[in-house]
């Protein structure tokens, strides 16, 4: 009878097992597969992207829609500026938050209280898009870099989580630091934040994954197409392009690309060549990265 | 005599003597301090243009007031129907479809045996959150073209080809579908952590008393998972209304707009390209107003039935 029922346990495990397995497979399969076409798209000729039959391994192989992309200075210009928007956004963001952060581990500073509940309430409320707007202008932030940089740098969650992190941290170091007369900056900069490299780093890379994404305020606020970071240039590869502007560009004395090879690239393969060169760093920085985020949110989660 | 000694021991300092004690905690909190005052509390305060005719000269203040006049424009705008009833619609729909998914996944993450699987298919299921909106929405413009992927799959079952994009119909599903690719798997995230606090020996116990997977999974990981399913609903709730505009602005099209066009892209044409300030303000007070009665009511009801709430 025991000897049964272990059996009977056992095939039904197994059918689950593989159900879950294939499963699993599945949506490898689901979210693979996508980015393998757009990435097939990009490095075929413009008859099969046409006729569509490419799936996930390239035909008529070429790098053409490439050439014509880093040929144009308006991706240059979108990909330096998203790097300087990145490393500006993440220095200020990880600074900042860290100053905010820890005169509140003070059970005695006098403004604990009062900084606790100031940010708490941003996180419930907000102005909205179209106040937040009005402000930027009268403050002449339009068609400033800074725009991207400052607004956003400091939130209230990434505070509390710093704060979470450095009370944790043993207060011997810091504690026998001040005997000697160190001063809060000193601990800060030279204990506090040398233990905090994990933090620095998970909350560095989130810093700097959002702001490579970012694109929607540049959409508002940059409007010299000479400061867009590179999604906008994305987008507006995504949305302007077409065949004939595609010719025009080439034909631009700019030399884009030789018009004889033009004829083997089509707006769509320009477009996910495009896709596949945003989407490139991201790629990067991912097996690095994915090691730290669940930590990142896991830190978060605990404080709730 | 004792009780002297003591208070010597910690003399009560006064409040100016601890503030400036305290000058470095102070100069730290303030650069912090003034963003988050300047960029998130300044546009609460410019919240207040909604109940007025805004002139940039005369200021916040001193512009002519005139109550609930661009309230009553919207709520008698026939856009008014449109945008509310598509963002409901939305709403609703990515709380019936994109909250309970990550939850069954990361169940079922749960239950792969090996090891090395689990991390791969978690690696990979989390990869696309990391793509950004413009991203994704090129993928999809690419797909749904003539030639695209899913015309290509449509080619398959012998379908005719459809354009998606200039599909009313295919809109919803389109925008529900590509939230459910780049969001399901990352979404696992905070379950699992939950799941990773059930104390094995539950498992093994229940194994003994010849319980299969399903009755595990029903009676000890779904009931350890119920505080963190309660509060991610109480917040999904609350976002109802808050549909993810920006992929919509990316998505749309003119054949599309009668069910893509939401309370956020609608503001952002009035407000941004056609400078009606007020007057979007005033819908954007109005969203987050529903939205945070809706966050409210959930974390009460929630509070009342379960004991579990946010606040």
């Amino acid at each position: 009878m025991v000897h049964k029922r272990t059996i009977q346990r056992s095939r039904g495990d197994r059918i689950f097992d593989v159900v879950n397995t294939l499963l699993m497979l599945g949506i490898i399969v689901v979210v693979v597969f996508p980015v393998l076409n757009v990435i097939a798209i990009s490095f075929s000729n413009a008859e099969h992207v046409a006729r569509a039959d490419v799936t996930i391994f390239p035909k008529g192989f070429n790098v053409q829609a490439y050439s014509y992309i880093l040929r144009d200075p308006q991706v240059w210009r979108g990909y330096l500026n998203s790097i300087g928007y990145c490393v500006g956004f993440t220095v200020c963001n990880l600074l900042f938050t860290s100053l905010f952060a820890y005169p509140l581990t003070h059970n005695d500073f006098l403004g604990k209280k009062f900084c606790t509940i100031f940010l708490t309430i941003t996180m419930f409320f907000g102005g909205g898009m179209i106040p937040t707007y009005l402000l930027m202008r009268s403050l002449h932030l339009i068609d400033n870099p800074l725009v991207l940089i400052i607004p956003g740098c400091v939130g209230a969650y990434n505070v509390f989580v710093f704060r979470t992190f450095f009370n944790n941290i043993p207060s011997e170091l810091s504690e026998s630091a001040k005997m000697d007369g160190a001063n809060d900056f000193t601990i800060l900069f030279r204990i506090v934040l040398p233990l905090s490299k994990a933090l620095l780093a998970t909350f560095g890379l989130f810093a700097i994954v959002g702001m490579w994404n970012n694109w929607f305020s540049a959409l508002l606020y940059l409007d010299d197409t000479n400061k867009y970071p590179v999604q906008m240039i994305l987008r507006q590869y995504l949305y302007v392009l077409d065949t004939v502007n595609l010719q025009q560009r080439a034909g631009m004395g700019g030399g884009y690309i030789n018009p004889t090879l033009l004829q083997q690239i089509s707006p769509k393969g320009v477009r996910m060549a495009m896709v596949v060169v945003t989407m490139f760093p991201i790629m990067m920085i991912y097996p690095f990265f994915q090691k730290y985020f669940v930590k990142g949110v896991m830190i978060g989660a605990v404080k709730g | 005599m004792k009780q002297n000694v003591a208070v010597q021991g910690t003399p009560k300092r006064s409040l100016k003597t601890r503030a400036w004690r305290q000058r470095y905690l102070f100069l730290m909190v303030l650069p912090g301090f003034l963003i988050v005052l300047v960029f998130s509390y300044f546009p609460m305060y410019g919240i207040l243009i909604a109940f007025e005719n805004y002139s940039v000269n005369k200021g916040i203040l001193g512009s002519e007031w005139v109550g609930f006049k661009h309230f009553m424009d919207f709520f008698t705008n026939p856009m008014a129907f449109r945008v509310v009833k598509n963002t409901l619609i939305l709403g609703v729909y990515n709380l019936l479809w994109s909250f309970p998914i990550p939850i069954v996944l990361a169940v079922f993450f749960n239950e792969i045996k090996n090891q090395k699987f689990k991390k791969l298919v978690q690696t990979v299921s989390y990869f696309p959150y990391f793509l950004s909106t413009v991203i994704v929405a090129g993928m999809l413009l690419s797909f749904c073209s003539r030639e695209g992927l899913f015309n290509q799959i449509r080619a398959l079952a012998g379908l005719e080809p459809i354009l998606f994009l200039q599909d009313p119909g295919s809109f919803r599903t389109l925008f529900i579908g590509s939230g459910i690719w780049q969001g399901a798997g990352y979404g696992t995230i905070l379950y699992l952590a939950a799941i990773s606090n059930i104390d094995p020996s539950l498992y093994d116990v229940a194994s003994i008393d010849g319980a299969s997977r399903f009755q595990k999974i029903r009676h000890i990981t779904l009931p350890a998972l119920r505080p963190t399913i309660t509060i991610m609903l109480i917040m999904a709730v609350g976002g109802i209304l808050g549909s993810d505009f920006q992929k919509i602005m990316l998505l749309y099209t003119p054949q599309t707009y009668p069910v893509a066009d939401v309370i956020g892209t609608y503001t952002y044409r009035e407000g941004i390209a056609g400078a009606r300030f007020e007057y979007t303000t005033a819908i954007g007070l109005f969203n987050s107003l529903i939205s945070f009665v809706l966050l409210a009511i959930a974390n009460l009801i929630s509070r009342k039935a379960s004991d579990t709430s946010l606040w």
